[in-house]
């Protein structure tokens, strides 16, 4: 029993989607450019050559945020989309009908379809590979050339993620919705 | 804190939803007994079963981090970093995690083949190896056989020359050149690093590392380390910008990822760096900002220096007018970077030659480093430490016969025709140029190509081409069915990194290792290690040619006289370098060190103390030496010349027309005619050159390459995102889609290289974007005959 989480020292990103081509190596990901369960957020540069803003060019590696209070859950009719043990948001592919609901009702677009199998897939924290060997980093995490994510218990306060949480200012994305994410962008 | 992050990702490249794979394919007999081509590339979920973790080194690019590799049931499943390398630092790229993909790319080469359609026009049959050694020694009625060609130049050994890619096998391929005795050898460098290696080795001694996990203040300048990974340097890096202990200065006409990490982001007119540099250089001399005790200690010829700063009026005031960039930029940065020396680094780049000044631009910014006395100290450039590796027999034969290399003497000069050295490398375009307009001093005829891909890699693919198809043999060994192989008569196909064991290798450094690429899985289909094919074409053609040499080398008939055939022979035997295995040689390379050669196989990585030093201290970092142990400063900042001291005048080369000390001319500036575009190239993090052109992994992440048009010159020219465009120039032209960006200027455009093949047998890369050196003219610069990248002016229209 762990109630898992990630922090993203998102300044670190350069934007080399190491992270997305791990995740798909290690789950199984289908190939296609919108299969995918992470990605790093870009916005087009604002400013005209040559008076940009530097600050605006900015990459926000993410994934399915892990809330604690998920409306893919809440709506999932056959509660295909449910919470393990660890508090990890998963989808149970023998009891998904994709209808997509929980595809609507994601903030974060975090989910995608996998023909092959035809659910509903998305980030799991390598549940079913990685954790249930015993690892305890996540492919992303593992591979990063910069380091941006720290993957951990947040329930453990000895904990690398519940120790940095507890020394750095954070946000987490959309938090007037009530989602509880569990994932944490450092300052 | 709102932040808009989506899924539905609209940038530069990784635009193209499309999903690829399972299109259909032209007909084709290159695997004609084969039905895999054309099927399709998967990825492989890890399993939670028995498992193999095999320690192996990469090749997806020229950085060889460490990756381990996990096996379940014989197929490579997953590739994870190996934390145990202080070289790579727990990390792989994008392109490192996609290996699985070119392991088991279908469109691989499997079989050697030989060619039974006209040159170029990719049809070959399967042969089986002895056939293609044979045809290589004896030819077929479609080419002929290094037997009759030889005996045609009478045993002229260099009318065969040699050309490799960088890789560690390059070595073992480099061993077959020196015992076959042609003089002509042409490797990557000037296309790639030529000019940066020399000039910081005549200036200082050496090319250095950067230290850049302790600098302070840096200016990059022409690279791009966000984008075009290198190892540790990335890493150490980006993870102290943005006000976390290192400053960054980037340098760029372009805004790049870099760019985006950095403090502050000079957009500089295109080859006009070395004017910037003369500018900061004539700051700290004239303030007096630099480190008096170094220059005092370490400099010859400071006093010519700052006189020539001084006499040619190098002021901010002036830079400002060639560089675009504010002279109170110029101030500032000179006197930041001089405060915070000698933690302060001039990055110097490992990438191509932009400009003609190029040669010139790199001492520049040797000596504004040393300035500051930032030479081989922490936090400024290092020289560091390499753990020696004892050497293997090898053979050296003399042919009286071998002409020497290809390059005419200018007539009344001391240089060369084409440039002022002549480089180990050599200068690839002059040597195709001279070829191909018949300007060579015998006749070349044959080419033995290891992973090496001329028909993407070099600027005026047009002249590749018809270079390609005058040779009468052509002998490539590769992976990938890429644009130079369609030109082969003989084409032997090597397996991939994770198929064999490499030489192990040793890397310097502050924290200096040794560290080897060991076998994965057994090579697919009937592919080899080029230490195999090396035995199996030597032993086929060793003998007959010794039997030409005889007939022809009156030195080996004189000495065959005195100590008879046998003795003789042992000294042009090629087979000798390639008896043991690889494994083999390993093993004896490291029988110094003790425990390495087990630490190796266990862990792919060795350096001496390891077992004690190295350890994880958080879940993402580790330590490889303590502190006390780096070796930041190894010479006390003393520069590695012959003389000791950082080079400000070179009198040696001006003997050979090059300026002594670096100089900026007028022929330098920056200048675009109207209505046309200042052509630039360079490198993203998803893809290495042509090289990974077809891994289906990559390609999701970019599908093709687009051509960056600033936004506004767009707008007026009716180009909308995704239109595609027609990119040409005096050499050529090619067709890509279109980025409109403000990251770019109104008078320049850029793409990045390695896209736009147009061999049919490659799935995914088969033309996907456009190709840069279609569009590129083959100038030269004038010292080391290096390619320049970025002098050619282009026009674009929507098509």
């Amino acid at each position: 029993m762990a109630r898992y989480g990630m922090a993203l020292d998102y300044k670190n990103c350069i934007n080399c989607k190491a992270c997305e081509v791990a995740c798909k190596e290690e789950n199984g990901v289908l190939l296609g450019a919108d299969k995918h369960r992470i990605w790093v957020g870009v916005k087009e540069i604002e400013g005209e050559y040559p008076l940009l803003s530097i600050a605006s060019n900015t990459f926000y590696p993410s994934q399915c945020q892990h809330c604690d209070n998920a409306p893919c859950e809440e709506v999932c009719p056959t509660h295909a989309t449910h919470y393990d043990e660890n508090g990890v948001v998963r989808v149970d592919p023998d009891k998904c009908i994709l209808c997509s609901y929980c595809m609507n009702a994601c903030p974060y677009d975090a989910r995608y379809v996998d023909d092959r199998t035809m659910t509903v897939d998305k980030c799991n924290f390598c549940s079913d590979t990685r954790l249930a060997r015993g690892e305890t980093t996540t492919a992303c995490q593992a591979t990063c050339p910069t380091k941006v994510r720290i993957f951990g218990d947040l329930d453990d306060p000895n904990s690398e993620i519940s120790q940095v949480l507890r020394e750095r200012e954070h946000f987490s994305l959309k938090p007037h919705l009530g989602t509880k994410p569990k994932l944490f962008y450092l300052m | 804190m709102a932040v808009e992050v989506s899924r539905r990702r609209f940038l530069q490249g990784s635009v193209a939803m499309t999903v690829i794979g399972g299109m259909s394919m032209a007909p084709s007999d290159l695997f004609s007994n084969e039905e895999e081509h054309g099927s399709q590339a998967v990825t492989t979920k890890t399993g939670t079963g028995e498992a193999e973790l095999i320690p192996t080194l990469c090749e997806m690019c020229v950085n060889k981090c460490a990756a381990l590799a996990r096996v379940e049931d014989g197929v490579v499943t997953k590739l994870d970093p190996n934390p145990m390398f202080p070289k790579s630092r727990n990390m792989l790229c994008p392109r490192g995690n996609a290996g699985i993909q070119a392991l088991y790319d279908p469109d691989r080469l499997k079989y050697p083949m030989i060619r039974v359609g006209e040159k170029g026009e990719g049809k070959f049959k399967r042969v089986s190896w002895e056939e293609a050694y044979d045809a290589i020694l004896n030819g077929t009625d479609k080419f002929p056989g290094l037997a009759k060609i030889l005996d045609e130049e009478k045993d002229n050994r260099s009318t065969i020359f040699f050309c490799a890619g960088e890789g560690m096998a390059e070595h073992t391929f480099k061993t077959f050149f020196n015992g076959f005795g042609s003089a002509n050898w042409l490797n990557h460098a000037s296309l790639c690093l030529r000019t940066v290696v020399s000039g910081y080795g005549v200036t200082i001694g050496a090319y250095p590392q950067a230290d850049l996990e302790n600098a302070e203040y840096i200016i990059m300048a022409g690279a791009n380390r966000a984008e075009a990974i290198v190892t540790p340097d990335t890493m150490d890096f980006f993870k102290r910008t943005k006000g976390r202990g290192a400053k960054l200065i980037c340098v760029d006409p372009r805004f790049t990822n870099t760019a985006a990490k950095a403090d502050k982001w000079l957009p500089i007119k295109p080859g006009t760096d070395l004017a910037f540099v003369l500018a900061l250089s004539y700051v700290a001399i004239m303030e007096e900002l630099y480190d008096k005790a170094y220059v005092e200690k370490y400099f010859d010829g400071f006093t010519q220096y700052k006189n020539h700063l001084y006499s040619e009026g190098y002021t901010p005031e002036w830079a400002e007018k060639i560089t675009g960039i504010p002279a109170k930029d110029i101030y500032e940065i000179a006197r930041d970077f001089m405060k915070h020396a000698p933690k302060a680094v001039y990055y110097p780049g490992r990438r191509s030659t932009f400009a003609k000044n190029d040669f010139q631009l790199r001492r520049a910014m040797a000596i504004f480093q040393a300035l500051g006395g930032g030479i081989d100290t922490k936090g400024g450039l290092v020289f560091g430490k390499k753990l020696p590796l004892k050497s293997h027999p090898t053979i050296a034969p003399m042919y009286a016969q071998a002409e020497g290399v290809d390059v005419e003497r200018a007539k009344g000069h001391p240089g060369y025709a084409d440039c002022a050295i002549v480089s180990g490398g050599g200068s690839w375009i002059g040597f195709r140029n001279r070829v191909l307009e018949g300007k060579g001093l015998y006749p070349i005829r044959g080419m033995f190509l290891y992973k090496h891909n001329p028909m993407m890699n070099m600027p005026n693919t047009k002249k590749t081409a018809e270079f390609l198809k005058k040779l009468d043999l052509i002998v490539t060994i590769d992976t990938m069915p890429s644009d130079t192989v369609m030109y082969a008569d003989v084409v032997l196909p090597e397996c991939t990194y994770l198929e064999r064991t490499d030489p192990v290798k040793t890397f310097g450094g502050p924290e200096p290792a040794i560290a080897v690429r060991n076998k994965v899985i057994d090579p697919m289909y009937e592919t080899k290690p080029v230490i195999e094919i090396m035995r199996g074409l030597t032993e086929k053609i060793s003998k007959p040619l010794f039997e030409i040499t005889k007939k022809y080398d009156e030195d080996v008939q004189d000495d065959i006289a005195d100590r008879g055939e046998e003795e003789v022979y042992k000294d042009f035997d090629l087979t000798i370098p390639f008896k043991h295995s690889q494994e083999e040689l390993n093993e004896h390379a490291v029988s110094g060190y003790p425990g390495a050669a087990e630490a190796l196989k266990e862990h792919g990585v060795y350096y001496p103390n390891m077992d004690k030093w190295f350890k994880k201290v958080s879940v993402n970092e580790h330590v490889y030496y303590p502190d006390d142990k780096k070796a930041y400063t190894v010479r006390g900042g003393k520069p590695k010349t012959p003389s000791g001291k950082v080079m400000c005048n070179l009198k040696n080369i001006a003997k050979k027309g090059v300026d002594p000390m670096p100089t900026w001319r007028k022929e330098y500036e920056y200048s675009v005619p109207e209505g046309k575009f200042r052509m630039l190239t360079g490198r993203h993090a998803q893809f290495t050159q042509s090289g990974t052109a077809n891994n289906a992994m990559l390609h999701d992440l970019i599908n093709e390459n687009y051509i960056w048009i600033n936004k506004r010159v767009a707008k007026k020219m009716g180009i909308k995102f995704g239109d595609m465009i027609e990119v040409s120039s005096e050499a050529g032209s090619t067709r890509l889609r279109a980025y409109p960006t403000e990251k770019i200027a109104p008078d320049q455009v850029f793409f990045v290289h390695g896209f736009g093949e147009e061999s049919e047998e490659l799935t995914w890369a088969y033309r996907s974007g456009g190709n840069d050196n279609a569009v590129i003219k083959d100038d030269i610069e004038p010292v080391y005959g290096a390619a320049v990248m970025h002098s050619t002016n282009v026009e674009i229209r929507k098509v």
